[in-house]
This record gives C-alpha cells, sequence and structure tokens, in this order.
C-alpha cells in the first residue's frame, strides 16, 4: 500500500473523466463501463492510501484528500444510479481539482496521528470540530455541484434547446432538491462545527486568542454564507438560479477556507 | 440461398392501392397457407399501413409473388405491377434488415417496424409457415434492428408534437405524483398531449373553457375537474403543468396579467405548454427557471432537429445493415455448402482408398514400402488437385453470397446425397 501515490488515484479519475467524456461525444456503452473500471480502481487506490497514510483533516492536505474521497464516493454511487447522465463529468472535475490542490501542501512532519489520542479529551473536540466542518464542506461541494448542473439546465431550458442533445441532465426539479438538501444538511453541521471550534478554542487560549486569523474568518463566512442560503430559501422563498447562484459563492468560500483550514487535531492553535 | 421477396411500400404505392393490399390479421393465416400451397417452402408476409412484404424462401422455383398477391387481394395485376418492387437473396435479406432497423419507414428510427417484423415471424411461425432459413433471416433481423439503435443516435429524441412536449416536461419535473395539470380550451392536439401527461401519473387534471360544457366535456374524458373561466388566474397559480389550446383569436395570457400569477407561487416551476394558434400565452412569460413556455413553433423546430439528428446517423446504421447482411449471407452459405464440402471429400477419399486396396492386392509382393508410400502420395495429390477448382470455386460463391446453383451442380456431378 506505501507504494500508492496521488498520482495513482488521480490518473485513474482522470481517465474515468476523459471516458466520460468520451461517452458524451460517440454514445457506446463501452465508454461508461472503461469510465467506471478507472474510476473504481481511482477510488480503491484512493482508499488504501487514507489507509496507509492516515493524513490529519486538520492540516489542508489532510482535508483536501478526504473532501476528494467522499466526493469519489458520491461520483461512483451517481454513475451507478444514474448510469445515462454525464455524472462524472461533473464531479470529477472536483475530485481531480481536490487531489491536485493537495499537491500543493506538505503532508505535515512526524509520525501519523495517533487516533486513539485524539479521541481523549481536549483533542476529541478538535476531532469532532475537524470531522464537521469536513461533512459540512461535502455538503457545500455536492450543493455546488447540482447548482451547476442546474444553471446548465436552466440554460438549456431558456435557450429551448433539445432535451436529448448535449449531456444528459437530472430534471430542474430534482437538481433543485438536491441542492436544498445539500445545503440544509451542511449548514448545521457547520453551525455545530464552529460551535465545538469556538469552545475548544476559548478553552485552549481564552478569549485573547486569535480569532480574526483569516483561516477563523473564511470560516465565519462560509458559515454566512450558508445561513443566507438557508434565508434565501426559507424565509425569501428565493428559487431555481438564486439558490444555484448562491450555493456557488458559498462553494467559493469554501475552497477559500480549505487553504486556510484549522491545525485543531493537530494540536495548533485555531 | 433461396430467398424472394415481393412488395410495396408508402414510396412505390399510393395510400389507396396500399389500403387494397392490408391483409388483415384474421386473414394471414390462409394467406400463408394458400402461398405454400402454391409455391412450397417457407413464407412470411409482412403486412403494416406503410408497406406489404411477402418473404418466400426455399420454393420449389421462382415464385410468382406478384400474380398471388393480384389473385389474393383480387386486384388487377396491371395496377399492381408498377407499384411492386422484388429482391432476391442478398439484396432480400438486406432490405429486410433496413425494414427492421426503420432505416426504410417514412418516419427514419420509428420504433414501431422492429414490432412489426417481429409480429410477422411470430405468425409465420404459428402457422408453420416459417423454416430453417426464414427463421434466422427474422431473428438475424431483430438482432440487427437493436444493434443500429444502440450503436447509433437514429432513435434518439421524439418525433411527434406531443411527445416532444412531454421531453420538456420531464426536464423540469422528476416526479408527477404531486403535479397540478391545468388544460385551457379542447383543441384536437391538446387531447394528445394530455393523454401522454396522464401517462406520467399526474396527480389533479382541471379544465377550463369559456364554453362550461367543453370543459365538463374534456374533463369528463380525461378524469379531471372542470373549472370556471373566470377561475383561470387562481388555478394557473396552482398549476405546476399547464396545457393550452384555445381557438382563441389573441393572447388569453399577457406578461402584465402572468407576473402578479407567478409572484404567488411559491413551489416548483411550471411547465406551460401553448399549441394553440395563435398563441395563447405572451412569449415573455418564458424564463427558462421558474416558467418554461413552449409554443407550438418550439416544439415543430424541435422535431425537425430531432428528424434532421436521425438523418445524420443514417450512413452509419446503413454500414452495419451491410456489414451484417453480409455476415448473415455468408454464414447462411457455409451452413449449405459445408456438409456439401464434407461429403465430396469423404466420397473422394472412399473411392481413392477402394482403388488403392485393389491396386495392392493385384501388385501383392511387388511393391517396396518406399514404392507404396509414392503411389499413396501420388493418389492422394491427384485427388486434391481435382477437388481444389470446385471447392475453391464453392467458397468464392460463399464469398460472394450469390445463388445455390454451384452447390445443386456439384451434387449432381457428384451424384451426392443427401
Amino acid at each position: 500500500m506505501e507504494h500508492i501515490s496521488r498520482f495513482c488515484f488521480g490518473a485513474s479519475y482522470a481517465i474515468a473523466l476523459l471516458a466520460e467524456l468520451c461517452a458524451s461525444i460517440w454514445p457506446a456503452r463501452f465508454w461508461r463501463w472503461f469510465g467506471l473500471a478507472f474510476g473504481g480502481a481511482g477510488l480503491l487506490a484512493h482508499t488504501l492510501f487514507l489507509i496507509a497514510q492516515q493524513p490529519t483533516p486538520a492540516m489542508p492536505y489532510g482535508s483536501l484528500l478526504l473532501l476528494a474521497w467522499v466526493l469519489a464516493v458520491f461520483y461512483l454511487y451517481g454513475t451507478l444510479h444514474h448510469r445515462k447522465l454525464g455524472w462524472a463529468i461533473f464531479v470529477l472535475p472536483l475530485v481531480l481539482t481536490l487531489v491536485v490542490l493537495a499537491g500543493g501542501f506538505t503532508r505535515g512532519s512526524g509520525p501519523a496521528p495517533d487516533w486513539a489520542a485524539n479521541l481523549a479529551g481536549e483533542r476529541f473536540w478538535g476531532t469532532v470540530h475537524g470531522t464537521l466542518i469536513l461533512l459540512a464542506a461535502v455538503g457545500v461541494c455536492v450543493g455546488a455541484i447540482a447548482s451547476v448542473m442546474y444553471l446548465l439546465q436552466a440554460r438549456r431550458l431558456r435557450a429551448k434547446s433539445s432535451p436529448t442533445s448535449g449531456i444528459k441532465l437530472l430534471s430542474l426539479e430534482r437538481l433543485e432538491a438536491m441542492n436544498r438538501r445539500a445545503i440544509g444538511l451542511a449548514f448545521p453541521l457547520l453551525t455545530v462545527g464552529l460551535v465545538v471550534g469556538f469552545a475548544v478554542g476559548l478553552h485552549r487560549t481564552g478569549p485573547a486568542g486569535p480569532w480574526v486569523s483569516p483561516k477563523v474568518i473564511s470560516t465565519a463566512g462560509l458559515w454566512a454564507a450558508s445561513a443566507l442560503l438557508m434565508v434565501l430559501r426559507y424565509n425569501l422563498h428565493a428559487r431555481g438560479r438564486v439558490l444555484a447562484v448562491g450555493t456557488l459563492g458559498a462553494f467559493a468560500v469554501l475552497l477559500l477556507t480549505l487553504f486556510l483550514a484549522h491545525p485543531f487535531v493537530a494540536g495548533g492553535q485555531p | 440461398m433461396k430467398l424472394h421477396l415481393t412488395g410495396c411500400n408508402f414510396r412505390t404505392a399510393p395510400v389507396d392501392l396500399r389500403e387494397k393490399l392490408v391483409i388483415a390479421e384474421g386473414r394471414l393465416p390462409a394467406a400463408l397457407a394458400d402461398l405454400q400451397a402454391r409455391h412450397g417452402g417457407e413464407a412470411t408476409i409482412l403486412s403494416t399501413c406503410n408497406r406489404l412484404e411477402i418473404y418466400q424462401a426455399d420454393c420449389s422455383g421462382p415464385p410468382d409473388l406478384a400474380g398471388w398477391l393480384a389473385d389474393w387481394q383480387s386486384v388487377a395485376p396491371a395496377a399492381l405491377a408498377p407499384a411492386l418492387y422484388s429482391r432476391s437473396d442478398a439484396d432480400a435479406v438486406r432490405h429486410l434488415f433496413r425494414v427492421a432497423a426503420s432505416l426504410d419507414s417514412l418516419v427514419v428510427g420509428e420504433g414501431q417496424i422492429a414490432g412489426q417484423v417481429k409480429t410477422a415471424y411470430e405468425q409465420a411461425r404459428e402457422n408453420a409457415a416459417a423454416g430453417p432459413l426464414l427463421h434466422a433471416l427474422f431473428q438475424q433481423a431483430r438482432v440487427v434492428a437493436k444493434r443500429v439503435r444502440r450503436e447509433t443516435g437514429i432513435s434518439r429524441g421524439h418525433v411527434s408534437v406531443s411527445s416532444v412536449a412531454v421531453d420538456y416536461v420531464r426536464q423540469v419535473f422528476d416526479h408527477f405524483a404531486d403535479k397540478v395539470v391545468l388544460v385551457i380550451g379542447a383543441g384536437k392536439m391538446g387531447r394528445l398531449t394530455l393523454d401522454h401527461l396522464k401517462e406520467l401519473g399526474v396527480a389533479w387534471i382541471f379544465v377550463t373553457n369559456r364554453n362550461p360544457d367543453r370543459a365538463r366535456e374534456v374533463a369528463g374524458g380525461c378524469g379531471g375537474t372542470a373549472v370556471p373561466w373566470d377561475q383561470l388566474d387562481e388555478v394557473l397559480a396552482r398549476a405546476d403543468i399547464v396545457l393550452s389550446t384555445t381557438g382563441a383569436p389573441e393572447p388569453i395570457m399577457s406578461a402584465e396579467r402572468f407576473a402578479p400569477i407567478a409572484a404567488r407561487r411559491t413551489t416548483s416551476p411550471m411547465v406551460i405548454l401553448d399549441i394553440a394558434v395563435p398563441r395563447d400565452f405572451d412569449p415573455a412569460i418564458h424564463d427558462g427557471d421558474q416558467v418554461c413556455l413552449f409554443n407550438i413553433d418550439d416544439l415543430q423546430r424541435l422535431r425537425t432537429a430531432t428528424m434532421a439528428e436521425r438523418l445524420r446517423h443514417v450512413g452509419p446504421a446503413e454500414a452495419i445493415v451491410e456489414q451484417e447482411a453480409r455476415k448473415f449471407v455468408g454464414e447462411w452459405a457455409r451452413r449449405r455448402t459445408g456438409p456439401v464440402i464434407a461429403k465430396l471429400t469423404a466420397d473422394c477419399d472412399a473411392r481413392r482408398q477402394l482403388i488403392w486396396n485393389q491396386l495392392q492386392s493385384r501388385l501383392n509382393g511387388k511393391l517396396s514400402d518406399d514404392d507404396r508410400r509414392q503411389i499413396e502420395g501420388a493418389l492422394r495429390l491427384l485427388q486434391n488437385q481435382i477437388l481444389h477448382g470446385p471447392i475453391s470455386a464453392l467458397a468464392e460463391e460463399t464469398r460472394s453470397g450469390s445463388g445455390t446453383g454451384l452447390i445443386d451442380a456439384l451434387r449432381q456431378l457428384f451424384r451426392l446425397k443427401d
């Protein structure tokens, strides 16, 4: 397992994406199965890599790879469940971006984190914080993918393009529901994650802690963006395109936050 | 291969002649029995509203299918002759494959013909009219039709206005069990589209019309509820799918009138299918997000685009048909020639062995082992050189897919018995 590198699963995902693009141009079942085989192989290699390396979600390197892994599972599920849709074309670029971005960060020095030790005392809450933020990030990413598909589908409908031409997409209703559920799930996770992080930070450094660091501000910004989306959806009854654009805005903030992730689990400062 | 086809279709025969030639399902068994009684062999009749084709295989001589058709349907041969076409052997195979793959249809790529070809074969089989050749041919025609549909885009999309309308609805909605359909007016095209929408399993159908009796009539026919015309705006605010097909001389819904209706809606998007001429809804209402409005021109344009897209796939589909037809003819010929070649070789082997045994007994003790090997080798070489010509010619005939004359000639020349 130690011979598996980021290149192995990154290349597999890239080939799966290419196969999916070929399937959208030349509609033959072969491309779909070819892509699925490479996508599955990539996910297997990715899983083994994570098991071997045990990257911590507290560091950008680990959080990007873990987020990419969850999205790769989402890709595989979607491709198997919606065989006729160009699911991979929307999910795999994001997975690949995260894998490539992870390469820009160092793994962090020292031995792999001791997860048993992390589950005790203050570190336990640090792990809870990191995991909740990661799951919230998954929700925002899924919402962003649904939003891109929504905007594309709405554009085609506005232009009254042929429903059978181009990449097959889910209906507006389904994409809107997917976006709504993803954000509806991400917001409480993010809120609880931030509250836990705030409490741990307060306990560790006191009120004089570095609360105005870019990492803290960007995470708070992500929460504010998610809160705005919730208000838009449930108070102002905003629908469709407005929600999709708002979700993409939240996703942009998420990308910023990922660069500035908290090093709680590693025992650093909030 | 002894395969003959005679028939006519929408290109060669006007509709009044095709009407006369249609063989009703109830008369097919008798027609098949009569065909076999007259010509022997196997027979299948493909009778649809756009074509009538008779396939006859392994009959004793060239069948007079045109004469039979004229007799059977009581049509003057002179009127029938110009409308008929005939194909034989490989051409007949290619023709059936093209028909089954919907390359010879009025609407290229339509899916109905593959089912009709299958039905024709099943009727022949049930009436003991289909034998080995027609069985293999029609089975393969189904395989070819499936392959063409799978590997090309020839059957992609819909080409009827009502189906295209439903395609658009499916781009917006995913499930229909909670959807409200509002039908405005009572046009014929609207009823067809409504039938398609009902198949989706919509929850409620409301019908409104300036004439309340017409609204009640349409609502009764589709299991919906009639709504007074003056409640149009209220029902529009609740509707998810609107089907408008009035005969009003001017639009019934302007963008200004629609704006407060759209503002009252807080749920899902809305699809408006405006298939009235003149149009009922102002095109400015369409935003492609919360309100998707499609009028008859949009649907017709898409229908035309789908047809054009299908025609783009005709070339690759024809290539598949050609390849499959050659393969079928070659394999069928091999099925026929294989046993003949085996029989011919075995027969010659037996004769050579007999002659060699007689020669050995006559020259007993006078030949050395080397002499025996030389003579036996020479006899074998002679046999191979004699057979090389006929077997090569047979193989060439197999590859070219031409008739079965050479097989019969070989059977007679070498006195081969089955």
